[in-house]
């Protein structure tokens, strides 16, 4: 043994400072404007809103364009369609977006939607036509939301699958609805509907309509509560890694009921533009029953993640807008109605295909 | 008795029918690194749970600074300055690193909206002087887009930054490149002089004899040896972590002869 010699040691090639240097992250940082943007912009692709709204400006430019050269074949800047369609359909489905894509980002997600719509709709014109508008308002979205903790509770303590669960509660607060007002239509009185009703819900600014100005509203404290505050963080920690929220000590019940009463009050806000916009609200009508799914839809466009943890509340904007273009170009250019269905529908798959394809390439 | 940190007395832990701790009883002295050893299935991880506050025990007291814990959970031991990097990383892969850093922790106004650009440049800070870990561009990447070592680079980052009294790392060194784990084991060393005592729970003996004062090895969920460094040696641990006690038995039989 001892006379065998060792094994050469072989030279590897000359270290250079690349090579031994450990690369800091202080390194990367950009130092030019152009590379300050494109450092930013791999940190935006990806995750739900940027891909999403570029879809959404480029459709946008068509309509705009096809509306200024042929405005009596597409009248899509027509005043009537700007405020009378686009500013009242948009803003209500993207505020159940972000409600339903606040509950998706906590990973659940709510199919009786539609049914506490129909509850609260009818709550807001029953307790209007008694007490008046403001407590009409506080009621359906208290209603709104304490419809959506009951379900949240049951979920969260049960452990049922949401979509067990949920869809059970839907059949119960569709028929909650018809006991408390019966299949006739519940009607707002036009004595109220006028007046601080009209101008808070549905007023006429010309080229929008208050609703806009809800959704911008919405949207704004929707952002800075999901993407910047602290409980917004614990509702992206829990969807994306229940353990890893638990482990450092981020009550998961706590969080995902919150989501599901964020998600409640919103479809409240929701119920009162609906009910005001249509002066009515019938019990057992299915009026309300597309919105579980669109609502579901717009969020999945925009982005968000069927598995909880990802999701922007630009981006579920953006969907909703998008299914409602979509929509209203095909009304405006005249398409039979299954064409709706069957373009809504391909509009929805291919965006989430597409928004997979990205998630994977999120840095 | 009186200089130990955390003192835990008689644990056992029952999953249904399976035992998977059996009276297991040790102490953390304080500025103390302690090596915990053992082969798959010897009860580490879920002895590195029971300290971390994260799982309840069956059965067995747990002694804090020489003065029982009733109720150890996670915001109890969290409050006493326990740390935990748990093995399987516990990170959110679709949250950016620093959002993952500071998550449940997070630094924020008067009104709980956080303070992005402060957290960022915190995070960076950490990831760069602790483990110096290549290929991470920014602290504003998905944990999603790291590799495994990458990723528990940033479990490590978190757990330093917010250590304060006991620091629980949970095969650490597994995913990690040769550099990375090197600074490691320099920064566990340094940490002693910090006042923070460090538990290092590893299948890497050697890693565990370069910086532990202490080992304890686990068998079958039982305590089988408890040792100072200088009463031991890689030979020694290596045959009871294979071996069990019989291991251990016979190796110092061998060195008898």
């Amino acid at each position: 043994m001892s006379n065998e010699s060792k094994p050469e040691v072989l030279e590897a090639p000359a270290s250079t400072e690349s090579i031994t240097r450990v690369r800091r992250i202080s390194d990367n940082q950009p130092k030019s404007g152009l590379e300050a943007f494109k450092y930013n912009l791999q940190f935006i692709r990806g995750r739900g809103a940027f891909e999403i709204s570029i879809v959404l400006l480029v459709l946008l430019a068509g309509y705009v364009v096809a509306g200024l050269i042929i405005p009596n074949d597409f009248p899509f800047l027509d005043s009537n369609n700007l405020s009378g369609v686009i500013s009242q359909a948009v803003p209500v489905l993207a505020i159940l977006g972000i409600g339903a894509g606040i509950l998706m980002v906590a990973d659940e997600f709510d199919l009786s939607l539609g049914a506490s719509l129909t509850f609260n709709a009818i709550v807001f014109i029953q307790v209007d036509a008694k007490f008046g508008l403001f407590p009409a308002i506080i009621a359906a979205i208290l209603s709104g939301a304490l419809i959506a903790l009951i379900n949240g509770a049951i979920v969260v303590f049960t452990k049922i699958p949401s979509f067990i669960a949920t869809l059970g509660m839907s059949f119960f607060w569709a028929g909650a609805s018809i006991w408390e007002n019966g299949t006739e239509a519940a009607m707002i009185e036009d004595k109220n509907r006028n007046g601080l009703m009209e101008f808070l819900f549905a007023h006429d600014f010309g080229v929008f309509r208050s609703q806009l100005v809800w959704l911008v509203i919405v949207g704004v404290s929707a952002w800075f509560f999901l993407h910047r505050h602290r409980l917004g963080n614990h509702i992206f920690a829990v969807g994306g890694n229940t353990a890893a929220a638990e482990a450092i000590s981020i009550n998961p019940r706590k969080v995902k009921l919150m989501a599901f009463a964020i998600y409640g009050g919103l479809v409240g806000l929701a119920s009162i533009m609906i009910a005001v916009r249509t002066s009515s609200m019938q019990a057992g009508g299915n009026a309300t029953q597309d919105f579980t799914l669109f609502a579901i839809a717009a969020a999945v466009v925009g982005g968000t993640s069927l598995q909880g943890g990802r999701g922007s509340v630009i981006g579920m904007i953006c969907g909703a807008a998008l299914i409602e273009l979509i929509k209203n170009g095909l009304i405006l250019g005249q398409a039979p109605y299954f064409y709706i269905t069957v373009f809504v529908g391909i509009t929805i798959v291919i965006a989430s295909i597409f928004n997979k394809l990205m998630e994977g390439k999120a840095r | 008795m009186s200089n130990a940190l955390l003192r835990l007395d008689g644990i056992t832990k029952k999953y249904g029918p399976n035992t998977v701790l059996d009276n297991v009883s040790f102490e953390i002295g304080k500025n103390e690194v302690v090596g915990l050893l053992g082969d798959n299935g010897a009860g580490k991880s879920t002895l590195v749970k029971i300290m971390s506050g994260v799982v309840p025990a069956t059965g067995g007291d747990y002694y804090w600074d020489g003065s029982k814990v009733e109720h150890v959970n996670r915001e109890e031991t969290e409050r006493l300055g326990v740390e935990t990097i748990f093995q399987d990383s516990a990170l959110v892969p679709q949250m950016t690193i620093t959002r993952n850093i500071f998550m449940g922790r997070e630094i924020t106004n008067a009104l709980g909206f956080m303070k992005m650009k402060e957290m960022d440049t915190i995070a960076a800070e950490v990831l760069d002087s602790v483990v110096s870990i290549e290929g991470i561009k920014s602290p504003k990447q998905l944990v999603q887009s790291l590799s495994g070592g990458q990723a528990q680079a940033v479990a490590i980052a978190r757990a330093v930054h917010f250590k304060r009294s006991l620091l629980i790392l949970d095969e650490p060194t597994s995913a990690l490149a040769v550099r990375a784990t090197e600074a490691l084991l320099d920064y566990l060393r340094q940490l002693k002089g910090e006042g923070v005592s460090s538990v290092l729970v590893t299948h890497n003996l050697h890693h565990a004899y370069q910086v532990c004062d202490r080992h304890i090895v686990m068998n079958h969920g039982r305590k089988i040896l408890d040792v100072r460094k200088e009463e031991t040696s890689v030979e020694e641990l290596t045959a009871a972590v294979v071996g069990g006690a019989e291991g251990v038995r016979a190796y110092r039989a061998s060195l008898g002869n």
